[in-house]
């Protein structure tokens, strides 16, 4: 009997190792090759139409008659269905043709550049980009007598949404590199920011190893300066009257920050619990929110790109709303520990308008995977 | 009983998989090492170092509590080898000098490991840490 349960308890673990890493939100350089192109053409077996990626299963039936299942990531379903696409828009059965670009890794997967209905020739599950904001359209809106909301005007509605640059590089140096921060060239490592000899070296393992230590890729929370990196947005509520102001985030784990306005002093790091999103207080220099953000641990990497951080980080960031649809987010980076010397980048960040941030959770992929096929492919 | 078991074997891979969602990022020597040290595979001694960097030093406390000593670590990023030297006390109670070359290895995984050679006295072995 004893035995027997010690079976079942293998056969439990057995399951468990096949299941995906809590995956999530991988970036895509660590998971595809862009440098190899694939074309597939197969009927459509499976559709998985889950946060933050949508897959399509197609079966590829090779020269000798093998047939092998693989799996093809077409995109968010948030973006997808933004762009008129919904989960039965191809149909179990229908052949389709695809380009795109394989795993790395030994699966059966890849990520589509172009989905063809082979009967129609009609090409499925493209994102229309939308037209490019006209800045200074309409002034930002403000609060009465006072400085400009970094929400929306009374009676409307509407969130920050993708950055211009998903990249932190300190400003005014031009490397290279892809929108995971992938170096083209990795001599040009010393050049993204002040590194100091550890920090320099460990950036380039982690650019050498194409980020697969990411936190990230597991869902842990993109504190520090990523979550105003990622395409899901964030939302700013302000409340003046008791002096804090909201940041809603609307990727990662889905979390929020309070950044304290009442004249409280900047946290000293031997006084707080050291969080992924740190402990901010915050200040208006006329219309821009200055905010000052330490207490961060170093459980998560603070921007895209793979810098590395200590606990000695402190943020400051300010954000300077230039009209109505425009957001200027610029950080001077503090971490004596990491880097020789503070430094700034930044990024403008666009406002979207009449809708709310839609709901997205980096576990959500995690739990469908683990239930639809448990193959453990996907996104190991 | 059965389903109990089955329970077991899911929740034990489940954490050893969640475990790794928590590793530390910062400068990949801060922590707490634990492994041994020893001449021969079945003969080994334990050793706990636990080391810190203040953005100029790694500075490391060998086997922390009464007999414990501080070390002073070095680096070298370029190839990510690491020597330990110190004074501390052996298993007699006797002061000996002690210094250790080793290799980290798997440097962005939560349970990296240094690994290298162990001098103590006149004794010469293997060393491997873990980080915890």
């Amino acid at each position: 009997m004893k035995q027997a349960s010690w079976k079942i308890a293998a056969l439990g673990l057995g399951i468990a190792l096949a299941a995906p890493l809590a995956p999530g939100q991988r970036t895509a350089s660590a998971e595809y090759d862009a440098e190899r192109k694939i074309k597939l053409s197969g009927p459509v077996v499976k559709i998985d139409w889950t946060n933050p990626s949508a897959f399509i299963g197609i079966n590829v039936r090779d020269a000798s008659g093998t047939v092998a299942a693989w799996e093809v990531e077409i995109g968010n379903p948030l973006d997808l269905e933004k762009s008129g696409w919904r989960w039965d828009s191809v149909h179990i059965g229908d052949m389709v043709n695809v380009d795109g670009f394989p795993a790395r890794g030994p699966e059966l997967q890849a990520k589509a550049n172009s989905v063809v209905l082979a009967r129609t020739g009609a090409k499925l599950f493209t994102i229309s980009s939308k037209p490019a904001v006209k800045t200074a359209s309409q002034p930002a809106p403000r609060w009465p007598g006072s400085h400009v909301r970094l929400g929306p005007a009374p009676g409307k509605k509407g969130y920050w949404g993708p950055p211009s640059s998903t990249v932190l590089v300190e400003t005014g140096v031009n490397v290279p590199m892809n929108k995971d921060g992938l170096l083209v060239n990795i001599s040009d490592a010393g050049k993204v920011a002040p590194f100091q000899p550890w920090a320099k070296a460990l950036y380039e393992y982690r650019q050498r190893t194409l980020f697969k230590d990411d936190p990230y890729n597991r869902c842990i929370p993109p504190g520090g300066v990523r979550h105003f990196q990622n395409p899901y947005g964030f939302q700013f509520l302000e409340q003046p009257e008791i002096g804090r102001i909201l940041l809603f985030l609307g990727g990662g784990d889905r979390n929020w920050r309070i950044i304290y306005t009442d004249g409280r002093p900047m946290g000293q790091k031997d006084d707080l619990v050291l969080t992924y999103y740190g402990a901010s207080t915050g200040r208006w220099d006329k219309d821009t929110l200055v905010v000052d953000t330490v207490g961060f641990n170093e459980k998560f990497w603070f921007t895209n790109g793979g810098l590395p951080h200590t606990e000695a980080l402190h943020l400051t960031e300010r954000f300077t709303r230039t009209d109505m649809d425009t957001l200027r987010y610029q950080v001077t980076v503090d971490d004596p520990r990491t880097y020789t010397r503070p430094w700034n980048g930044g990024w403008t960040i666009r406002w979207v308008p009449d809708q709310e941030i839609q709901e997205y959770f980096c576990e959500e992929n995690a739990e469908s995977t683990f239930l639809s096929n448990g193959s453990g492919g996907k996104y190991q | 009983m059965r389903l109990r078991a089955f329970y077991w074997g899911c929740l034990l891979t489940f954490l050893s998989l969640v475990v790794p969602s928590f590793a530390q990022q910062g400068h990949p020597l801060t922590g707490t090492w634990n492994g041994d040290w020893g001449s021969n595979p079945t003969q080994r001694t334990p050793v706990t170092i636990v080391m810190s960097w203040d953005g100029k030093d790694v500075k490391g406390i060998v086997n922390p509590g009464p007999d414990s000593s501080t070390t002073l670590v070095t680096v070298d990023v370029s190839n990510w080898t690491v020597r330990f030297e110190t004074d501390m006390k052996d298993a007699s109670g006797k002061m000996v000098h002690v210094s250790a070359d080793g290799k980290l290895d798997d440097l962005g995984s939560y349970h990296r490991t240094i690994s290298g050679t162990w001098h103590q006295g006149a004794a010469t072995g293997t060393f491997k840490l873990t980080r915890e």
